[in-house]
């Protein structure tokens, strides 16, 4: 029964697929864009087709929610490390940080090096303890030590509030990306993305994302590789021809050389980057790729292979940076008189790989690109549906799940956040998606990352501690991102922002953990009802101490 | 059919991850990441309000580049150091 209904939703969306090329390409009225476009659709539709037949594949293995959820705990520790680094390599930090350093150079770079911080940080302290002690989401981890019900609900809605908030960066780029490769509008392209990731994910699951996550990487690592190699060709491998003209053409001119917008406000910059640095050990879909390791060796050598790749792609990104300054600003093909890019800064490498490589290599990035937004969005969906079934359902009822009901409101919730991406997507359009993942991580930072802290490594954690703790970083954090000047003023159009800062991190996350401390110091509560403590923490210490 | 409900509590076990010498390795390189990105932010952002405005054009790598490669290369020096550490499992 399952797969005629899988069958037809593929055939749906590759019909879906075909049918926006086809109007795209008969909508161009000049010849020669009608060639430059042409690569750019026959790369597009064969990454679109390829990544369904993958979902096709993985949704006739996804029989348990094991394998839909966590493919079975059996990727291997170099693949792991491939997707994590693919699920880092997206939308957001390709076109987002490339865009941001077109706009303003170094500035960008330092959100690069916030990203790469926060890798050891989560080797450090959450990788390992999540193999050991969870399967499906990282509240498993809490509940070996707190009371099931009232954490459960807790993760459940901080996933779905980060993973929402981190939907609307890939959308967002998504959106802009199709838009400039079919001349569509944005709406329709968001809305294209969104039924594809939605039967992508609904589909294949975790297995199919992961693969896509890692033949996607390969590729963005070697398109990246080589528009940067083609841009450091036309200034003869002169790093610093690339770097006169970059600051030549930019009215910033030698600032671009500095960190800037960034500097202004310190305390702005400081908060960025502790959410940045502390966020993706919060984050629902990169702490969920510990689940599809074997053990702690895989989950910590995935780690090293990831951060390793993730350093190479943002070096890349940087050539990429400044030579779309040098290359791009003076060009009338690609920028306005004000040096504003066609299609929005976030495309910078799109028309970077253009110039440096024609239509043929423009069409290759954008599919990869497209390939990039898909499979990350995918795996934010799963990560999101693991925990809408695995902790939001079951906190809420009170009861475990058998393994058909399990998987089957995991699809339901994936189509469900699909859904609310295309919504979220569509209100926050021409954001700096880089920009936006960073609040994504500074919520995730205050509402997820105290907890996992404390319940590893501080034994006076009580679930009433946690429960409130949570609570307020939850809540304290959105809140405070919704009135920073981004949301308040520059998407809801309400005026001056009433929070100065975009990124509320650098308050939030102290309360978050003093609070966690006040609440389970302050009131001595029977153990029976407000600890849980399973013999697994125990034998994981042992285990660490001998 | 009766679902299984929620797990019971059954006793307190401590947890001191901190206690083992691995703990103590972990907590220090926490440490070091926390306090070399601080480091390059605060040499970036005193470097933004105590530049010199030039006009010569700039032609290599400036000191906030080098500030910025170095965190990353730091960070990615630490995480290699930490998987290759012997871990007893």
């Amino acid at each position: 029964m399952r797969i005629p209904r899988n069958r037809m939703l593929l055939l749906l969306a590759t019909a879906s697929t075909f049918g926006v090329c086809g109007s795209a390409y008969s909508a161009q009225p000049d010849t020669q864009i009608r060639q430059a476009e042409f690569s750019t659709i026959v790369f597009f539709v064969v990454f679109a087709v390829l990544t369904l037949l993958f979902s096709f594949w993985a949704a006739r293995r996804a029989t348990s929610s094991s394998e839909y959820l966590t493919a079975g705990s059996s990727i291997s520790s170099g693949q792991n490390g491939l997707a994590i680094a693919g699920d880092y390599m997206s939308a957001g930090a390709f076109l987002g940080l490339s865009g941001a350093i077109y706009a303003s150079g170094l500035d960008g770079m330092f959100l690069a090096a916030s990203y790469l911080a926060s890798w050891p940080i989560v080797l450090f302290l959450v990788a390992e303890p999540l193999r050991r002690l969870g399967k499906y989401s990282f509240a498993d981890v809490l509940t070996y030590r707190l009371k099931e019900r009232p954490i459960r609900i807790l993760a459940g809605v901080s996933t779905i509030v980060i993973v929402s908030f981190y939907l609307v960066a890939q959308m967002v780029g998504a959106g802009e990306l199709i838009s400039l490769l079919f001349g569509i509008g944005y709406g329709p392209a968001v809305i294209m993305v969104g039924l594809l990731m939605i039967v992508f994910s609904t589909l294949g699951g975790m297995r199919a994302a992961t693969w896509v996550q890692i033949i996607k990487a390969i590729l963005m690592i070697g398109g990246s590789a080589m528009i940067a190699t083609l841009v450091l060709v036309r200034f003869g491998f002169n790093v610093s021809d690339l770097f006169k003209t970059a600051a030549s053409n930019h009215p910033n001119g030698n600032k671009i050389m500095d960190i800037r917008g960034f500097a202004q406000d310190a305390v702005a910059t400081l908060s960025l980057g502790f959410g940045v640095l502390f966020g993706t050990a919060g984050l629902p879909h990169i702490l969920m790729r510990f689940f599809t390791v074997s053990d702690e060796r895989a989950a910590r050598v995935s780690v090293f292979y990831a951060t390793c790749l993730i350093g190479l792609f943002f070096a890349m990104l940087f050539i990429i940076g400044y030579g779309s300054i040098a290359l791009l600003r003076s060009d009338a093909t690609y920028a306005n008189a004000s040096g504003a890019l066609f299609g929005g800064n976030n495309l910078a490498p799109i028309h970077l790989a253009r110039a440096v490589g024609g239509s043929i290599l423009a069409g290759f990035i954008s599919a990869v690109a497209f390939a990039t937004i898909l499979a990350v969005v995918s795996g934010l969906l799963i990560a999101g549906a693991s925990s809408a079934a695995n902790d939001l359902v079951v906190g809420l009822s009170g009861q475990q799940l058998d393994e058909r009901m399990r998987l089957r409101i995991s699809r339901v919730a994936a189509m469900a956040l699909g859904v609310l991406g295309i919504l979220l997507g569509l209100a926050c359009e021409g954001q700096n998606v880089a920009y936006l993942l960073a609040l994504a991580t500074a919520i995730a930072a205050s509402a997820n990352f105290p907890l996992l802290l404390l319940a590893i490594y501080w034994d006076g954690l009580t679930t009433r501690g946690a429960v409130v703790g949570g609570t307020f970083g939850l809540i304290s954090s959105v809140v405070l991102t919704a009135m920073g000047p981004t949301i308040w003023s520059k998407v809801l159009g309400l005026g001056p922002a009433i929070f100065p800062y975009d990124s509320p991190a650098l308050f939030t996350v102290p309360l978050t953990l003093f609070v966690c401390w006040l609440v389970s110091i302050a009131r001595a509560e029977p153990e029976e009802d407000w600890r849980l403590a399973q013999p697994a923490v125990a034998q994981y210490v042992e285990s660490s101490n001998a | 059919m009766q679902r299984p409900s929620l797990n019971k509590t059954t006793e307190v076990v401590a947890l001191r991850v901190t206690a083992n010498r691995s703990g103590v390795l972990r907590f220090r390189l926490v440490l070091a990441t926390i306090v070399s990105y601080l480091a390059m932010m605060a040499f970036l952002i005193h470097r933004a309000r105590h530049a010199t405005q030039t006009a010569v054009v700039a032609a290599d790598f400036s000191p906030a580049m080098i500030a910025l490669a170095s965190c990353m290369a730091f960070s990615v020096v630490l995480t290699g150091l930490f998987v290759f550490v012997r871990h007893g499992d």
